[in-house]
């Protein structure tokens, strides 16, 4: 008796290690970080349950903090060092000094493993996740530009609309006939509206850098002539009064709240504004980003906030599976693009009939993909130093410039000035 | 009765307690724990989590933040050792900080007077016995209570140049004026009403170490916000003035303004200065108000409204250099700490205290 009972618990005993053995190979939790207001975090949620409907091993925890507060807390967490609570994937931009101070996985491994076909995604959208020639993440999309247009205005004014071959000259134009001034002096509707710090789609469409190597800058290039010329075209047109002053612009709510309010007719931005442009039965389209008149077109900076993986993680393999669902056309990209208020960083996913579907606004959908046939990432700064760059020294100028307080050619050539003893002193210089 | 103007404790000699061994007795004629000299134990043992709190989460930041100063740190990569050389660049090399020094410098200078001013003349006309008095009270008093953020959405909007309604409200006067038929007449004044337009409210800077409307408007909205706890505090302290000396100055013939001038001021003078100190400290250290009615980028320094404390944060979390944002705050310490003992030095000519 005793025998047999002491021979029935060693099998109970084997089978319950083997079993929780078993479980616990498989089971993995993951956390997933990133920013975003309600309704986004929603759609993440929404990738994250078809997740794990299709693993039902896996369980992803969603870890989200608004967009000012995010970046502060992943640092302190890493600061903190407890792998337990740093996520395992999470976005991040810019991912340099984070993959410079190692928190980020080097991804080339695991790429090669996967065999995954690095060449699908448009040019300069991996340049942007990458430091030091090794891949640290992918873009969840990227932030190609087009022109947004009221058809009813055009319409009004008996003009053709926008087409995806437009210049400068046919957009100067049409801003000119659309800007309504009342007979006291003011504009009650600018033609044209644009966020200043979207200068390079005309400084880089005109062959213009801010920086000679946004990598590894060695001077300062915006007192060049065709930087210049790009700035004289759009603070010209702000001067002019066709298109909104940049800071009244920003403090009267953006873009698309003066797009809404019909006082503008058009203006530049990425898809974000596609949803709630639809979701108010606004009759527009989209164009191609103009031309500068010798041809090449910018149609804004080929980068967009990535997924990384912690350095820390102690479940890669998992992560990893996790992170190629998210970028797939069938997975997570067929949640994410749905409403169309993002462009998918690869091309498959761009020609992929979520994107592209003709039942959801805008018409013209093939104006993204016109512009991210030359897409690239100069339009950031890529080393640790920028924003303090960008923020002291170039952009409280260019401010005076959007304002009318200064011309281009005047102050330009003191930015760079400034801009190149900063980067001597920093050790950039040549 | 007798009312104490300060409380100190009694003196010694009518009340002292039984001392019994040698320690008290030492203890007392050194003038510590004169009540219960066998028990200060105690007394350190109730202290001693207010004052861990103290130490943790207040004196061992402010020291960590002096030693930051003399660091470079990012965040991600560990502090490096850098001397004075955070001190040295804010005043040799930075492009930006001059700007900033003058703009919370005119903060300063205009908001202080004007919310005191303002508060007490509010003060002063309430204190007349309106029947309607909870009212008004009420209604000065609600911005201060106002969600800060939401009011300077609000005034955003008010003083955009292009969408707001003063603006609107400036081109109508221009048409108004367009339209009166003296003005058609003289091509002079058409000229000057023709070039009427409304100002950048909100980002024009002053010329040289002038005050532009950024400043002016920022001035406008925060005086606005808390000019009602000038006037609650005023008020308080006008109920504490003696109504007797009014009668008194009555009868030697003083008029109003006079009354006001010579018994109401004076006698109010500690309350102006307490008001002083707190809102010089506040408008020193002013962040809300210009950073959301300008609303730059978090990485970009708007010249014409940057304060100090917006300059700290952007240093912090838009650049990542917390060194520099800690040196920064060294610096708006030793401002504050000197303008506060200049005013306390100050306040013995002009602050009456009453004694009985």
């Amino acid at each position: 008796m005793q025998k047999k009972f002491f021979l029935l618990c060693m099998v109970l005993v084997a089978l319950m290690a083997f079993g929780t053995a078993a479980v616990a190979q498989d089971d993995v939790t993951l956390l997933w970080g990133m920013w975003g207001d309600p309704a986004e975090i929603a759609t993440h949620q929404l990738v994250a349950d078809a997740y794990m409907a299709a693993n039902p091993n896996v369980t992803i925890e969603l870890w989200s903090q608004p967009w000012g507060e995010y970046f502060t807390k992943i640092d302190t967490l890493f600061v903190a060092g407890d792998a337990t609570v740093i996520p395992d994937v999470f976005f991040m931009t810019p991912i340099q000094d984070r993959a410079a101070a190692g928190v980020l996985q080097d991804l080339t491994a695991l790429i090669e493993e996967s065999g995954l076909d690095l060449e699908d995604y448009w040019p300069g959208a991996l340049e942007s996740t990458s430091y030091e020639g090794v891949v640290y993440g992918f873009p969840r999309d990227i932030g190609i530009e087009v022109l947004y247009y009221n058809k009813d205005h055009f319409d009004a004014a008996s003009l053709d609309y926008p087409t995806d071959e437009w210049t400068w000259v046919e957009l100067r134009a049409a801003a000119e006939a659309l800007t309504v001034k009342e007979a006291s002096g003011r504009i009650s509707r600018y033609g044209f509206a644009m966020e200043g710090g979207k200068y390079f789609d005309f400084v880089g469409a005109n062959g213009g850098l801010i920086l000679d190597d946004m990598f590894n800058p060695t001077q300062c290039t915006l007192s060049q002539p065709e930087a210049v010329e790009a700035f004289e075209f759009f603070a010209g047109m702000m001067n002019d009064e066709i298109a909104w002053r940049s800071a009244n612009l920003g403090q009267a709510g953006g873009d698309l709240s003066v797009f809404l309010g019909e006082q503008a007719s058009m203006f530049i931005q990425n898809a974000s504004r596609v949803p709630a442009l639809n979701a108010a039965g606004v009759n527009y389209d989209v164009a191609a980003v103009p031309t500068a008149p010798g041809g090449t077109r910018q149609a804004g900076i080929a980068n967009g906030a990535a997924w990384v993986m912690s350095s820390v993680t102690d479940t890669p393999d998992a992560a990893w599976d996790f992170m190629q669902f998210l970028q797939s056309p069938e997975g997570g990209q067929a949640i994410y693009f749905a409403t169309g208020e993002a462009f998918p960083p690869t091309r498959s996913g761009a020609e992929s009939p979520v994107f592209m579907n003709p039942e959801r606004g805008p018409e013209n959908k093939q104006a993204w993909i016109v512009g991210a046939e030359s897409a690239n990432i100069n339009g950031f700064g890529w080393f640790p130093e920028y924003n303090e760059l960008n923020g002291t020294l170039i952009n409280p100028v260019l401010d005076t410039i959007w304002a009318g307080e200064a011309q281009a050619a005047d102050v330009l050539p003191g930015v760079c000035e400034s801009v190149d003893a900063y980067l001597v002193e920093h050790g950039y210089g040549a | 009765m007798e009312k104490a103007a300060l409380s100190s404790p009694p003196p010694p000699t009518l009340m002292t307690p039984p001392l019994r061994s040698f320690r008290q007795k030492i203890a007392f004629r050194l003038g510590m724990g004169v009540w219960r000299a066998d028990q200060q134990f105690e007394g350190y043992l109730f202290l001693l989590p207010s004052l861990i709190g103290f130490l943790l989460f207040v004196l061992a930041p402010i020291l960590i933040s002096l030693a930051l100063s003399f660091h470079e740190w990012d965040l991600l990569t560990p502090p490096e050792y850098v001397g004075a050389a955070n001190y040295t660049e804010l005043f040799t090399n930075d492009p930006v900080f001059g700007a900033v020094l003058k703009n919370t410098f005119w903060y300063t200078l205009l908001i202080v007077p004007l919310q005191l001013v303002l508060g007490f003349v509010l003060a002063v006309a309430l204190n007349t016995g309106l029947r309607a008095l909870r009212w008004y009270r009420m209604l000065y008093f609600m911005p201060v209570i106002a969600s800060i953020v939401a009011a300077a959405m609000v005034f955003r909007f008010l003083f955009n140049q292009q969408s707001g309604i003063i603006a609107a409200g400036v081109w109508q006067t221009k048409e108004l004026l367009l339209g009166l038929p003296f003005v058609q007449a003289s091509p002079q004044l058409l000229d000057s009403v023709q070039g009427l337009a409304p100002p950048d409210f909100l980002n024009a800077p002053g010329q040289g170490f002038l005050p532009g409307w950024a400043i002016i408007s920022v001035t406008l909205f925060t005086v606005w916000k808390n000019v009602g706890f000038t006037m609650v505090v005023y008020m308080a302290a006008l109920q504490a003035v003696p109504d007797p000396l009014y009668d008194a100055a009555k009868v030697d013939g003083a008029s109003g303004w006079q009354r006001l001038r010579y018994v109401t001021i004076p006698l109010v003078s500690p309350t102006t200065f307490f008001l002083l100190v707190v809102q010089m400290l506040g408008a020193f250290q002013l962040f809300a108000e210009p950073f959301v009615m300008v609303a730059s980028s978090q990485n970009s320094v708007a010249l014409a409204s940057e304060s100090l404390v917006m300059y700290i944060y952007r240093n912090a979390f838009g650049f990542l250099r917390m060194g520099k944002a800690a040196a920064i705050s060294w610096i708006l310490f030793a401002i504050v700490f000197v303008v506060t003992i200049v005013q306390t030095l100050l306040q013995r000519r002009w602050v009456h205290y009453q004694v009985d």
